[in-house]
């Protein structure tokens, strides 16, 4: 088995004349909880997209479990679970009618999807509503779903594309416990999110990607290492973030220049 | 503290939501796809301006010829035709509005009255209303051409006639948008409307059979108007007579009715648009999920590996198996295909009734079994391959699934397609039967024939809907009305591929009646279906490596 669960090679994505990835080289190790970062625009979602089979590269190569994406990608998408940007649930299922369905589609028998299925909807505390159909679901609901039908699998490697956006408190604490255990079981998970806190709190390792391109990867110690001024590894993701950010030509600087508004202030 | 803008009059609100709408049309056609659309767009225009010309000359000579011949409380008739038009064919074009939502307006600084007042200018700048206002004046031309006393009050009359029916409309708009608001209502509304206009071709065959002769009673016309007097058309039919006969008691009633009418619309559509700007909240939302029951399932929710898990065995294929359950409960779901499953044999008992037994236009020679069953069952097949053209068009954000999970592209297209021909099965069975018991089963060489050219059509028909499905899909919603409709290249498409099934199964029938042989249609079409299937399987693979290459597209139709 191998050491590295997901690989890029120079993976690049073109829309027209728009390089929203370019020439991404990425490695992350099997059981990291790997958070991936970046701006709005600066091809986060595009990356997740190629490296789940959602979107075709433009050029350059992936690499799941040591398995290329390109050649086989039945069985990469057999080992990993994906919370995609808009959830990709059918609305006119239940809850238990969609997890029965992607537990059979992931090759699991009926048995083993009945009873996983049951026991993902009591633990997303979603099975008092059996015969509410996805499209009824509120927006923290479908989430929850999406993330059941994730995992119902078992997979090697969860993509999570915001995965807490929407979810209460309560549910995003038991989630997100679960997922620690998962990354201790072995299991790789990669995830975006806005949320700074979060990813510095789940991740030991991250990317940050700025106008389609990598500008760091690493652990959390590391990055801090790498910010000036940190003084016994008091500086947050959050300042880490502007600083790398920053250094690679956000738009004007990091932050917007609250002064032009004078107007509203 | 920040600037604060000045107030902006009500005709520059007006102007500026016109000119929304109109860069949302423009926006709408910068995208390469929908150049074909645009064709369409061209085609629906085409249509819509001779909608408008050819009944002008109707309005314009029945202005002219009512006034002349002084029958001017016949002018309700076609006041009522306007009328009608003007509230129901907006709930009929809802389809191929824009899309644009008029209530979103709210969250802008209007005050209630500019507010209002957008909402009968949107009214008025409709088709129908544009329409119907275009056959008024050209009716007003006609009668003042015959008697040009009558043009000032047909010019009152119509304005208040155009103003009763746009507040109405308005009216019935947003009672239809309350009641549709929710999913449920919604769907049972769209079932009932879709059904009520397919039970209304039954009124012909009904009036005829119990109508001897189907005369016009003069007699019966006076007492169903003299129940209708008291509406707006005939309101303001009798303004006019009464002016032209100088009948000043029908004049006052005939305008006090009118405006009553506008009174009255005017204070409902206020209150229903006022309700509207408090922030009136129609739409469904899920009541949170209790929090009580977070269980010790954490502990036991279980997360091995899937190489743990036996590889199951069954009648089909785990990935196609869920597919077909999954599609079913899409079907189950789906008061649309619901009632596309009642229409062929509803349709067959309408044709039946029109084509043969006691038909007074056809009595006496009505069709023979041998003609009208394979005719009825390649309307059949016409009717329900329709959808199989845009296949995922309900799939939604769910079209995802299938790129992520670990499954061949053909094998949704395989259980996708196994259901359509299940229906399709199921149907002319039901078709069949209905046809045996109104006209008979035809002779077993045509019987053996017609199911012989059923699998040849629908089997040679699924890769090219296939095809379609990938590349022009449509994104439609369950039980809306609006912007429902499939892709024009499908339609196209669709229309084409029947021409040639139609074109090929008439050269197969023609051999078999020139060469006097009743079993080589049976023989030929056996020979097509044969070669149709193997044609089906051949084009599973390429189509699954066809729709890798256009997921992108496809998400994105899917999952705006």
């Amino acid at each position: 088995m191998t050491d590295v669960a997901i690989r890029t090679e120079k993976l690049t994505r073109h829309f027209g004349n728009l390089v929203a990835v370019d020439g991404m080289d990425l490695q992350v190790t099997a059981g990291q909880f790997f958070g991936f970062l970046g701006p709005n625009g600066a091809g986060k979602s595009t990356t997740i997209k190629m490296l789940t089979g959602l979107l075709a590269p433009s050029s350059g190569r992936v690499e799941v479990l040591g398995v290329d994406f390109a050649a086989n990608p039945v069985e990469v998408k057999r080992q990993i679970g994906v919370v995609p940007e808009g959830m990709g649930l059918f609305d006119r299922l239940t809850g238990t009618d969609y997890l029965r369905f992607v537990g059979r589609m992931y090759g699991l028998d009926r048995q083993t999807t009945e009873r996983r299925a049951e026991e993902l909807l009591e633990f997303m505390q979603l099975a008092d509503r059996p015969k509410t159909m996805i499209v009824d679901y509120s927006h923290g609901m479908q989430k929850k779903l999406a993330l059941a039908a994730a995992v119902i699998h078992g997979p090697r490697v969860l993509f999570l594309d915001e995965p807490f956006e929407g979810v209460d408190a309560l549910a995003a604490g038991a989630l997100k416990s679960l997922l620690g255990r998962m990354t201790e079981r072995g299991v790789t998970i990669f995830l975006t999110s806005h949320v700074m806190e979060i990813v510095e709190r789940l991740c030991s390792h991250v990317a940050i990607i700025n106008k389609g391109r990598l500008v760091a990867q690493g652990s959390l110690q590391e990055l801090r290492a790498g910010v000036p001024g940190d003084e016994g590894g008091k500086v947050t993701l959050e300042q880490i973030f502007l600083s790398i950010v920053g250094q690679h030509g956000g738009q004007r600087g990091v932050e917007p220049q609250v002064d032009e508004l004078s107007w509203l202030t | 503290m920040a600037d604060l803008a000045g107030p902006i009059s009500l005709t520059d609100q007006i102007r500026l939501v016109a000119g929304l709408r109109w860069r949302m049309l423009i926006n709408s056609l910068r995208k390469k796809n929908n150049v074909l659309d645009l064709i369409g767009m061209g085609f629906v225009a085409l249509f819509a301006s001779i909608l408008v010309i050819g009944p002008s000359f109707g309005f314009y000579v029945a202005g002219y010829s009512l006034v002349s011949a002084g029958r001017l409380q016949w002018l309700a008739a076609p006041f009522w035709g306007i009328f009608i038009f003007w509230q129901i064919f907006p709930i009929f074009a809802a389809g191929f509005g824009s899309g644009f939502e008029f209530r979103t307006l709210l969250r802008f600084p209007f005050s209630p009255s500019a507010f209002y007042l957008i909402g009968l200018a949107y009214g008025l700048a409709d088709f129908p209303a544009l329409a119907s206002i275009c056959w008024l004046l050209v009716m007003s031309a006609g009668a003042a051409t015959a008697d040009p006393g009558v043009l000032a009050i047909m010019l009152v009359v119509i304005t208040l006639f155009i103003v009763m029916n746009v507040t109405m409309e308005r009216l019935i708009g947003s009672w239809l948008e309350r009641l549709l608001a929710r999913r449920r209502s919604r769907e049972i509304f769209f079932g009932i409307f879709i059904l009520s206009m397919f039970l209304l071709q039954f009124l012909g065959p009904i009036q005829r059979q119990y109508m001897r002769g189907g005369r016009s009673n003069p007699a019966g016309l006076a007492e169903i108007a003299r129940y209708l007097a008291p509406f707006p058309p005939a309101l303001a039919a009798r303004t006019i007579a009464g002016t032209v006969r100088h009948d000043f008691v029908d004049v006052a009633i005939g305008l006090s009715g009118l405006t009553g009418f506008v009174m009255l619309g005017t204070a409902l559509l206020w209150q229903r648009y006022a309700a509207q700007y408090r922030g009136e909240e129609l739409s469904e939302t899920a009541a949170p999920s209790p929090v009580a029951r977070l269980k010790a399932v954490r502990g036991r929710l279980d997360v091995e590996a899937i190489a743990s898990v036996p590889t199951p065995a069954g009648l089909l294929p785990p990935m196609i198996s869920a597919m077909v359950q999954k599609e079913f409960s899409y079907l189950r779901r789906n008061g649309f295909a619901f009632f596309l499953l009642v229409l062929p044999p509803a349709q067959i008992l309408l044709f039946t009734s029109q084509f043969s037994g006691r038909n007074p236009i056809f009595a006496g020679k009505g069709f023979s079994a041998d003609f009208i069953f394979p005719a009825m069952m390649a309307y059949t097949v016409l009717v329900l391959m329709g959808p199989a053209y845009n296949a995922f068009a309900y799939e939604g954000r769910g079209i995802q699934t299938y790129f992520m999970a670990p499954v061949k592209f053909s094998d949704i297209f395989t259980g996708k397609n196994l259901v359509s021909g299940g229906m399709i099965c199921f149907e002319v069975v039901l078709c069949g039967v209905v046809l045996a018991w109104r006209i008979g089963l035809p002779s077993i060489s045509t019987l053996v024939a017609t199911a012989f050219a059923l699998i040849f059509t629908v089997t040679a028909q699924l890769p090219i809907a296939n095809w379609v499905s990938i590349g022009f899909a449509r994104k439609l919603e369950f039980g809306s009305m609006r912007s429902q409709r499939n892709s024009g290249v499908a339609v196209w498409v669709l229309l084409g591929a029947q021409i040639v099934m139609a074109g090929i199964s008439s050269l197969v029938l023609f051999s078999a009646r020139w060469t006097g042989n009743p079993w080589l249609a049976a023989e030929g079409f056996a020979f097509l279906a044969a070669a149709a299937l193997g044609g089906y399987f051949a084009s599973l693979h390429p189509l699954a490596e066809l729709a890798e290459k256009k997921k992108e597209a496809l998400i994105e139709a899917l999952c705006r």
